[in-house]
């Protein structure tokens, strides 16, 4: 599994450069809202933290679910305060 | 850090372990070090070297998929190292700290081609290696050309060939180099967008986060917080007075 998840990883890294020149990117920037592109981060950070403070699988995935739950709703509250501003003006 | 020497039934060796805050069993941790080393160069290997499969694949995984996927949304451009031109002092070392590059880099070797790209580029060759044997036309994380920054003929003729953005006239001819006129990170900036700033975003979780993982190979899980701990033995503590009498 380690040789298979390695030359898989190793193999996509090695041949991302030619998957930058696609039309897709054209298409991304008009379409997607710039707030989609913060959920995965917030996934990521999340995951991150809770795999680095425990090391069971199961633990690992209720933090993840945990933090993301906190990242997500405390970054919602600036949003949502942000957006109130902004209406307010 | 919750670890602790302990001793082997080989008195020559001594082990390091941490200690899982979920189950409390011992992770031989074997040599911290180059765990920590090998978790930077591939995020997750210092963790497979444990023994931690599970752990090290998903940090593997994660990481560096962030870490491409960002990469991908900024065209190749956003991780590029370029130390030309940094005023020399305090101003040049603040300036360095707030290069994304110095996040990047601790992502590990899939960030090193950039180091190796600005070496080229302000060495004698003064071009970017054409890496991916050429189908990459303009350097593979290739630093930006800076207004002022002396290019070889060849290199210049390249961009000058594959960037609509960049023409013949934006370079002086300084025999037996080119001189660039404009910025080129700003013409980035321009031909993305927005994708350029979340690339390099991307990008730099992805080295911060791996951070986060380095610690885990050299010391182990970090383990709930002192809070929880109490919590827990607090309702330890309630479960075994109840259990000790049940009547009251």
């Amino acid at each position: 599994m380690l040789a298979t998840t390695t030359l898989t990883l190793t193999t996509l890294v090695a041949m991302s450069p030619w998957l930058f020149e696609t039309p897709l990117l054209g298409s991304l920037a008009g379409r997607v809202p710039g707030i989609f592109f913060g959920l995965p981060l917030v996934a990521l950070a999340s995951l991150i933290f809770a795999a680095t403070h425990h090391e069971d699988p199961a633990q690992i995935r209720l933090a993840t679910v945990h933090w993301t739950v906190w990242l997500g709703g405390m970054l919602g509250m600036v949003l949502a305060a942000v957006l109130l501003l902004g209406w307010l003006q | 850090m919750n670890s602790s020497v302990g001793k082997t039934n080989d008195p020559q060796r001594s082990r390091i372990v941490a200690i899982s805050p979920d189950d409390g069993s011992a992770i031989d941790l074997r040599n911290p070090v180059l765990a920590a080393a090998l978790s930077w160069a591939v995020p997750g290997l210092g963790q497979m070297y444990q023994g931690r499969t599970t752990k090290g694949g998903l940090f593997m995984v994660a990481i560096l998929s962030t870490f491409v996927f960002g990469l991908w949304l900024g065209g190749g451009k956003v991780v590029h190292a370029s130390w030309a031109d940094q005023p020399a002092g305090r101003r040049g070392i603040l300036k360095l700290l707030i290069q994304p590059y110095v996040c990047q880099a601790a992502a590990g070797l899939v960030a090193l081609p950039a180091v190796f790209q600005a070496a080229r580029l302000d060495g004698p060759a003064r071009q970017p290696a054409m890496l991916g044997g050429g189908l990459i036309p303009v350097g593979f994380m290739a630093p930006p050309l800076a207004p002022g920054q002396y290019v070889s003929r060849a290199y210049a003729d390249r961009l000058t060939r594959y960037d609509p953005d960049i023409k013949a006239d934006d370079f002086f001819d300084k025999p037996p180099l080119k001189q660039f006129r404009r910025d080129q990170l700003a013409l980035w900036h321009r031909q993305l967008g927005r994708l350029f700033e979340i690339g390099t975003l991307y990008t730099m979780l992805a080295g911060m986060l791996n951070l986060l993982v380095i610690y885990d190979a050299w010391a182990g899980p970090l383990g709930p917080s002192e809070e929880e701990r109490k919590r827990r033995t607090a309702a330890e503590s309630a479960a075994s007075s109840a259990a000790a009498d049940p009547v009251s």
